[in-house]
């Protein structure tokens, strides 16, 4: 179990994260959402530690995530991986190494700059890009391959971590519709196979609907909604995007993502596109209708 | 063409300067090397002049004659000079006793003298460039700010570069020469602090510029600073790394050669004797051979430069464009 108390980060006088408290039971996937700005991208970062926390305490278990230093801390990033907007892959190495650097903290620096890696190792990482279906990318240059597949490079990394947690900050954002969806089904299959925790900011509403059991908004650098997909009404998604940000939330669904509501097999695109397009059109035309005009 | 964004401008446009820098040191030395040249010959020309009757400036008509001094009893002599191959000339003086300066290897397989001094100097250049940059290397990434957060040992360090880069090679050189005695060893030595004040100082900034979004990964992935910087940066930095270490030798050549000159021994050694001696053949075989090395090691940088940065070069031409 995650658990953030009262967890506080000032930058300066600019309050980012304000007084968060949250409890995130083992397995779980959440999705944060709020308006640009909102603290998202903060609070992930201070879960993983990349950002200390000003106050507040974070635990994973009877680990003190917000105190600890040095290896303590490292074995926690190690246990909670991250997965970026912008990848953050080593782009003039191969697909391979940088999926092996996902056993960083498993092996002394010596071996690992000699660049030794056991069979076993580079077995488990061409086994990763496999369950990603990115294997003949494996001896590229990782800066060579589109967003999507070093987006599932990054996840085939996070899981050379064996991590007991994945967090991943708008992993989605710049990526086209198509491997937009084939990131997030990775990120659900990681989810309920292997039983990790997924804790992942999102852009846009539709896709935290469809993908996270729980979903949790933030305004502000406070968290102003934590509940199910469903609890999630009109007046309150209106509330975390305001009135002109609703709108831009729900239009993005049809340029960010395309989300069937069971993506079940990969659809083709102009299938799989009209059905998101008219159903988010369609909410998006209810609220429009019902609250935003006046 | 890739698209540039202004982080990538500003890096292209960094390096183009410190190109630019290394060029023009380059260029120094090329000109301090042929001024070096041309007192060497007037001075010897003038000693000669006044040991015979007559005064220099009232020679200067006859200026050309120097020029004819210079010129060998015949065309051939310069290829028995630079070959050790005997001359029709040889009258037992150390003048025209070519083959005396042999080095030879296996039976009858020698190496022509100024080829060894040649390798002589090349290899001070090649030595002091591998420690200097090496040491640069290391330096390099505890004056950075993007690597050590420590304010204090940045300091130090950046303060420690600026120290051993502050005075030329080749005052560093004649100190030592003076305390070490003369060879090549002091040399080596002169040239590498220098190189590794030069290099630490181009290098930190190379790392200053690097896009760190691989290190915050591999920080993510819980890996320590070792790691980080050998991973995350070191790919992204090594072309350039490359290149600079290049350009330093180039100019390391040329510094040797100077230090030879000043009692480092090697070609330069050589190149003085020559002059002061007045053995015009040998003299213009010594001009010879270091002006065919000298472009060959420059024009092989060159290539391996373009190699290694290809893309960023295109990438810099476009920003420039
Ligand atoms: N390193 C930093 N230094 C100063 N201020 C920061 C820093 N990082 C974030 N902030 C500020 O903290 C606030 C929250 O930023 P954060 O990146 O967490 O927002 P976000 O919800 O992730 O937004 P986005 O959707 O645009 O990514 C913003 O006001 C931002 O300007
Ligand atoms: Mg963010």
């Amino acid at each position: 179990m995650l658990s953030l108390t009262n967890v506080t980060r000032r930058f300066g006088t600019n309050v980012a994260v304000e007084n968060c408290t949250i409890e995130i039971p083992a397995g779980q996937m959440v999705g944060i959402i709020g308006k640009s700005g909102a603290g998202k991208s903060t609070l992930l970062r201070m879960i993983n530690r990349l950002i200390d926390p000003s106050e507040g305490t974070i635990a994973y278990g009877d680990i003190e995530v917000s105190t600890i230093k040095g290896a303590a801390l490292r074995l926690w990033q190690r246990d909670c991986a991250m997965i970026f907007q912008q990848f953050n892959l080593v782009p003039r190495l191969d697909v391979l190494t940088n999926v092996l650097l996902g056993r960083l903290n498993h092996r002394s620096t010596a071996l690992s700059i000699l660049g030794l890696f056991t069979q076993e190792e580079r077995a488990s990482a061409i086994l990763a890009l496999e369950q990603l279906d990115i294997t003949k990318t494996a001896l590229q240059k990782a800066g060579t391959l589109s967003g999507g597949q070093q987006q599932r490079v990054a996840i085939a990394r996070a899981l050379m971590q064996r991590p007991k947690v994945i967090l991943a900050d708008e992993p989605i954002a710049s990526l086209d519709p198509r491997n937009a969806q084939i990131v997030m089904d990775s990120l659900r299959a990681i989810n309920q196979r292997d039983g990790l925790t997924v804790v992942t900011n999102l852009h846009t509403l539709d896709t935290a609907r469809t993908y996270c059991q729980r979903i949790v908004g933030m305004q502000n650098g406070r968290i102003v909604f934590d509940g199910s997909p469903d609890d999630l009404t009109t007046d309150i998604a209106r509330e975390i995007y305001g009135a002109e940000g609703l709108k831009e939330a729900f239009s993005e669904t049809m340029t960010s993502t395309s989300l069937p509501a069971a993506p079940a097999t990969a659809p083709d695109k102009s299938a799989s596109n009209e059905p998101v397009k008219s159903r988010a059109g369609e909410v998006a035309k209810r609220m429009t209708d019902a609250q935003l005009v006046t | 063409m890739v698209e540039l964004d202004a982080g990538a401008m500003l890096r292209t446009q960094e390096t183009e300067r410190h190109y630019r820098q290394l060029l023009g040191q380059r260029r120094l030395y090329s000109v301090l090397i042929i001024i070096g040249l041309l007192v060497a010959a007037s001075a010897s020309l003038w000693f000669a002049n006044e040991t015979n009757a007559g005064k220099f400036f009232d020679r200067i008509p006859y200026f050309f004659d120097f020029f004819k001094d210079l010129a060998p009893r015949d065309g051939w002599e310069i290829w028995r000079a630079l070959f050790d191959l005997p001359s029709p000339y040889d009258d037992g003086s150390l003048q025209y006793n070519y083959p005396v300066g042999r080095v030879y290897l296996i039976g009858p397989v020698y190496l022509p003298e100024y080829f060894y001094k040649m390798i002589e100097t090349l290899n001070i250049a090649i030595v002091a460039t591998m420690f200097g940059t090496a040491l640069g290397f290391v330096f390099s990434f505890f004056a950075a700010t993007n690597v050590n957060s420590n304010r204090a040992v940045r300091f130090v360090v950046r303060r420690f570069l600026e120290i051993l880069r502050a005075f030329p090679e080749i005052v560093v050189a004649g100190f030592f020469l003076v305390v070490f005695s003369l060879g090549p060893i002091p040399a080596i030595m002169a040239v590498a602090i220098h190189t590794v004040g030069a290099i630490g100082k181009l290098y930190f900034e190379v790392v200053e510029n690097a896009d760190m979004k691989a290190d915050e990964g591999l920080r993510a992935v819980g890996a320590n600073k070792v790691s980080r910087v050998w991973f995350g940066i070191v790919p992204q930095v090594m072309p350039n790394f490359m290149s600079y270490a290049l350009l330093r030798f180039e100019i390391n050549v040329r510094a040797s050669t100077i230090i030879g000159a000043v009692g480092g021994g090697g070609i330069g050694e050589q190149l003085r004797l020559a002059i002061s001696r007045g053995h015009e053949a040998k003299t213009l075989a010594i001009v010879l051979l270091l002006f065919t090395t000298i472009v060959a090691v420059d024009q092989l940088s060159a290539y391996i430069r373009k190699r290694l940065v290809g893309e960023q070069a295109f990438a810099l031409q476009g920003a420039l464009a």
